[in-house]
């Protein structure tokens, strides 16, 4: 390999500020006047949400906003989109829920999103969280990928029958099946795969700051696609125009794909100003 | 308490936690919080000379006691030897662990010696999780630094 010039090997310019402690990952960062966001989460994999009384914890020390997808939906916050479409055997494009940013009239999964609040300070916001009171009706959850596309299993979402998002098959059904036909020996086993997570030493984290008196919102956000992310949040989420709307990444902690992809559900409320 | 050599006083709550104490209150930020679970090690500090995760640890507990953030390793802008040696042995990627990881390399290296083994370090590095590297560097980057540290 040669020592200079093309071909040479070079050392990265950022692992100075990453060995000394200097690297500036969004957490990092405050912003003037900045208040602090604590998501409320489903402990239920499946229930019905029959009310939230956010009462006490927008009375709670220091918090200036309690927001549940309703107020959401009513501030007209769009849901997630999906950003990957995919057209099954049959012909169907995939099943997509709508996926609310906040969950509204049910929770499909433990950690779901049900509400959050806004506080002065990140230790008040998680104390109101503790006074927000949901009543659930809890359903019977699908736990085991094995059975969860079987005729008897509970249905998640309405819109996907059995389960199933998609089929998505891959090769030569015909000629694999041909193969086994005629094979000599067949011998049959049992495949379980893992579930898999990307899952980045950094977590999600967003800081943003809105400027009343130019009606800009800047973003800090540890993304893999700041530019995606600000097509989407103001195209899909109403956010604000796009000429609005500046998105920075800086360090990021890791992505491996997942952060590539919009959480609205993580930014939307650590702005400067509500 | 003590910090990078500073004598630091301030008034906390009895739930702070030392790594907020050092994030927020002295802009320290080079210390991480990943998991907030004391699994992933990004907030591993030195409190009188061991190893502690700073996600677990009341500020209160440090109190009077001298603490080592990675922002501390460096002299005059001289890199610690063992953060010279995650740099030429490519000891990290996103960077986001490497703070935990320098700091648990450094007290794994002053309780097992400089000729520490490969076996014991990766045993003992299992508090600290990378998910960048597939930690075959980090493992090169502790022993080369261990030598370094050994003189």
């Amino acid at each position: 390999m040669a020592e200079n010039g093309v071909g040479a090997s070079v050392r990265r310019k950022e692992d100075y500020r990453f060995l000394t402690g200097k690297g500036s990952y969004t957490d990092d960062l405050n912003v003037v006047g900045q208040t602090h966001a604590y998501f409320v989460r489903s402990p239920h994999a499946h229930a019905t949400i029959n009310s939230i009384d956010t009462a006490a914890a927008a009375a709670a020390d220091g918090v200036v906003a309690v927001l549940t997808g309703d107020d959401l939906a009513a501030d007209g916050i769009g849901p997630l989109i999906c950003g990957v479409n995919v057209t099954s055997d049959d012909g169907e494009p995939h099943r997509a829920p709508v996926h609310s940013a906040l969950a509204q009239g049910k929770v499909n999964y433990v950690g779901d999103h049900v509400a959050v609040v806004i506080a002065e300070t990140l230790a008040e916001a998680k104390d109101a969280a503790e006074k927000v009171e949901v009543d659930y009706g809890i359903l019977p959850a699908v736990t085991d990928t094995a059975t969860a596309a079987d005729d008897d299993q509970q249905q998640i979402h309405e819109v996907a029958p059995n389960n199933q998002c998609y089929n998505w098959p891959f090769g030569d059904k015909a000629a694999v099946d041909a193969a086994f036909e005629s094979a000599h020996k067949v011998s049959s086993l049992d495949l379980v795969n893992n579930r898999m997570v990307t899952n980045p030493m950094e977590p999600r984290a967003a800081a943003g700051e809105y400027n009343s008196g130019t009606e800009e919102i800047t973003l800090h956000l540890t993304t893999q696609n700041p530019h995606v992310h600000r097509l989407v949040m103001s195209a899909f989420n109403q956010l604000a125009p796009e000429h609005k709307l500046r998105v920075v990444g800086p360090d990021v902690g890791g992505g491996f794909g997942v952060k590539i992809f919009r959480v609205l559900r993580r930014v939307g409320c650590r702005l400067g100003l509500p | 308490m003590n910090v990078n050599g500073e004598s630091i006083s301030g008034e906390v709550e009895d739930r702070m936690l030392l790594v907020e104490f050092l994030r927020e209150h002295l802009r320290l930020t080079g210390t991480h919080v990943g998991c907030d679970t004391s699994q992933c090690g990004a907030c591993v500090v030195h409190v009188n000379g061991v190893s502690v995760k700073s996600c677990t640890t009341l500020a209160v507990q440090a109190e009077g006691g001298d603490v080592t953030t990675i922002e501390g390793l460096a002299i005059n802008g001289e890199l610690h030897p063992m953060q010279q040696a995650f740099k030429d042995n490519h000891g990290l990627q996103c960077g986001f662990c490497t703070p935990g990881m320098v700091m648990s390399a450094i007290d794994i290296v002053n309780r097992n010696g400089s000729d520490v083994d490969e076996a014991t370090v990766r045993k003992e590095l299992e508090g600290n999780i990378c998910r960048c590297t597939g930690y075959h560097n980090i493992v090169k980057a502790v022993h080369a630094g261990a030598k370094n540290m050994g003189g």
